[in-house]
């Protein structure tokens, strides 16, 4: 074989340049921290840090709209400080091994990051300890337990974590008299982190678990795994998988079940819209009525709401926006971008380090003025104390920066939209969780 | 109904689609020596042609044809356009290898890019009828999944055993020198093989669709492994190892899923791969395999 030029290169140049050039990306990444307050009225940046690629590309797709919302609202109403808000989109793509450089990268950069929506789960134990280096205030997605008594002091999370889901699973299926549950999870720490909750409060007073399956995912059948459900008796199914693969799942039981499904108890994975597209084309919509989920609980009323609608239906060209009218973690990551900014303004300062300290003092717990928007906490802003309660309803940090709230229970229905049924409040899933 | 005789039938469906992917996969590393890592990319192409042409109101079936003949004839062309020019300027066969990982990357984008990650189903079919027999339960669907892969497995024996092309194919399989020095124009060989294993490759895509009855850009990615497996189980080249290594794997799959845990069927399966392997490194059909140089 011809010997190309570069093999001409001797070994010992060619390795030297690439330690130099790793030594300076390091040190790059490291002088990119963000601790360093932004120019003057530079845009201010809020990272989205999720996958937008792979399995679970939806879950950093649908940040976008309501950053893009929340942005726009709050740059009409004049900005922060001076200063203009834009978000920046960075695929983690689900995978460890691209989220860390992703993250490395992102904050050696993106000058002027102020703030990060995410990350998700399958990013979160790898990349939460170099955002929060970074002192970087980040508001995850990621519901793993391991994080309920963190000591990050720049995380914060204001949705439920995945053993309390669990738990909330088991309130609605009790409530139902359902006594014999079949557990079908995903093997992805995400869908795993609801089981233990589920296992621990269902099977009481008579009720079992008749089966408890975990599915790789993306799978070409499942028809095995499904008829050792359906041989299992169970009167009804408890699941979080992806879309493609309860898609499968869910289809082949419908099949094999002669065109019949129990009723299905999903987490906030199954109550997204790419969820109900796939499943909707495999089982039918009107069989979607099967299907209720229990997801972070918002009141779909109140000024609070309608200040979210309004925002999302100013953007343009996002189409068929109506989608993430009923999906609360949309909701939440709106209100994320408003809290920082908020947060900004109590503080007086664009500053991560010293802002992120007021997010829980602007966040419903700090015993201020209640404001629902951002122009409202602008004109009280800095020298009323207020409370932002925004489309999630009002949040409420531990010493742990956790606020989770309660759940609803929602229903799809044929056209895609979701009715929410009941409301699981925080005090029902303690009481399972304190064994009651 | 016993869940094993249950696991049998759903393993069959499992192996028919693993047999006609595993067999195209397996017919042109044995002409071409090129390990074609964008394999499992051209099915979820072929997929979303055909479901492109089924919103569009063509029957399934027709679909999958038209898919069959595109994915064909885009097989000839990325081996024409992409690979030959390499082999020309002498790349090694690991070189090509990350060549055709790097297509199979970016039509995966490309069709992220176009497509989006949401999923997908065929618009046109339903799974309807299901008919149970001697402990199965299949729907018709399935059934015509089987004799899919039944046709295709039939038709390739025929054209191997029976056709001067395919003696051409076996020769130049064999022994490409020794095939070009009889007078077997080797150039066109390899390109007929193309087409052919692009050919199959699109039916997999379709048939895989079908299977899963919901599908992204991503579906395909996940049965590249279960193909190659397939493939060495049965000796790398060999068409009727690769037939019989599908069988295996998709039987062991679904069997085995009846039984353990199913997020480790596919741990048994490459388990199954591994003995075999340690007990006959070429693969089942040892005695007609041949070395392959996939890494230099």
């Amino acid at each position: 074989m011809r010997a190309t030029r570069l093999s001409q290169v001797p070994l010992v140049l060619t390795t030297a340049a690439a330690i130099v050039a790793a030594l300076g990306v390091a040190s790059c990444a490291k002088a990119g921290s963000s601790s360093a307050a932004p120019g003057a009225h530079s845009t201010l940046i809020i990272g989205l840090f999720d996958p937008f690629t792979g399995p679970d590309a939806i879950f950093g797709q649908e940040m976008v709209p309501p950053c893009r919302a929340a942005v726009q609202v709050i740059n009409s109403s004049g900005g922060v400080l001076g200063h203009k808000l834009a978000c920046k989109v960075v695929d983690t793509r689900g995978d460890p091994a691209d989220a860390v450089p992703a993250a490395r990268q992102m904050i050696a950069t993106t000058p002027n990051l102020v703030g990060i929506i995410g990350p998700s789960s399958d990013e979160m134990d790898a990349t939460a300890p170099i955002i929060n280096a970074a002192h970087i205030p980040f508001v995850t997605n990621s519901g793993e337990p391991s994080f309920n008594h963190t000591h990050l002091q720049y995380y914060w999370r204001n949705t439920p974590s995945d053993d309390a889901t669990g738990y909330a699973m088991a309130v609605r299926a009790i409530g139902l008299h359902f006594t014999r549950g079949a557990a079908v999870f995903g093997n992805d720490i995400n869908a795993q982190a609801n089981v233990p909750g589920l296992l621990a409060s269902f099977p009481k007073s008579g009720r079992k678990v008749v089966i408890n399956l975990q599915l790789a995912p993306t799978q070409s059948s499942y028809e095995t795994e499904v008829a050792r459900v359906i041989a299992a008796h169970p009167d009804v199914l408890f699941s979080e998988a992806d879309s493609q693969t309860s898609a499968t799942f869910l289809g082949e039981y419908k099949q094999l079940n002669h065109g019949k499904l129990p009723p299905v108890i999903v987490t906030n994975v199954g109550m997204q819209p790419d969820w109900y597209k796939a499943v909707s084309g495999v089982i039918g919509k009107q069989m979607m009525t099967d299907v209720t989920g229990v997801q972070t609980y918002a009141s779909f009323t109140g000024p609070a709401y309608q200040a979210y609608k309004a925002a999302l239906l100013g953007l343009k060209g996002v189409p068929d926006v109506q989608q993430y009218f009923t999906n609360t973690y949309v909701m939440s990551y709106y209100d994320n971008v408003m809290t920082f900014a908020i947060a900004m303004l109590a503080a007086k300062s664009v500053n991560p380090v010293i802002w992120n300290p007021f997010i829980p003092r602007v966040t419903g717990s700090g015993g201020g003025v209640v404001v629902h928007t951002f122009a409202a906490a602008a004109s009280k802003l800095p020298g009323t104390s207020v409370d932002y309660v925004g489309a999630i309803g009002p949040q409420s940090f531990n010493q742990w920066h956790n606020s989770s709230g309660g759940f609803e229970v929602a229903q799809w229905l044929p056209n895609g939209q979701l009715k929410q049924l009941a409301i699981i409040t925080a005090a029902q899933v303690s009481a399972l969780q304190s064994g009651g | 109904m016993s869940l094993f005789v249950l696991s049998l039938g759903f393993g069959v469906v499992t192996a028919s689609v693993l047999s006609i992917a595993a067999l195209g996969f397996t017919l042109q590393f044995g002409i071409s020596n090129v390990l074609n890592l964008a394999y499992s990319s051209f099915m979820t192409l072929a997929g979303f042609i055909a479901y492109w042409l089924n919103t569009k109101g063509l029957d399934i079936w027709l679909c999958l044809v038209v898919a069959t003949a595109a994915t064909a004839i885009l097989s000839l062309g990325l081996s024409r356009v992409v690979y030959e020019p390499f082999i020309r300027r002498g790349a090694r066969s690991f070189e090509i290898l990350i060549i055709s990982l790097a297509v199979g990357v970016a039509i995966t984008n490309l069709l992220l890019a176009f497509i989006g990650p949401s999923g997908f189903s065929y618009p046109g079919v339903q799974r309807a009828s299901v008919y149970h027999f001697a402990g199965l339960t299949l729907s018709s669907d399935q059934l015509v999944v089987v004799a899919i892969a039944v046709v295709l497995m039939i038709g390739s024996h025929l054209l191997l055993t029976a056709t001067s092309i395919g003696r051409a194919l076996r020769a130049t399989a064999e022994n490409s020198e020794l095939a070009r020095a009889c007078g077997i124009a080797t150039p066109r060989i390899t390109r007929i093989v193309w087409l052919l294993s692009g050919a199959l490759c699109g039916a997999a895509g379709v048939v895989l669709f079908l299977s899963i009855s919901s599908f992204s850009v991503q579906s395909g990615q996940d049965f590249l492994i279960p193909i190659v497996a397939a493939a060495v189980l049965g000796g790398i080249g060999q068409p009727y190892g690769a037939m019989l290594g599908a069988l295996i794997i998709g039987l062991a799959s679904e069997v085995s899923a009846a039984f353990i845990n199913p997020s480790d069927k596919e741990v048994v399966a490459f388990a199954l791969l591994v003995l075999v392997l340690l007990a006959r490194p070429q693969g089942l059909f040892a005695e007609a395999a041949r070395q392959r140089e996939v890494i230099t």
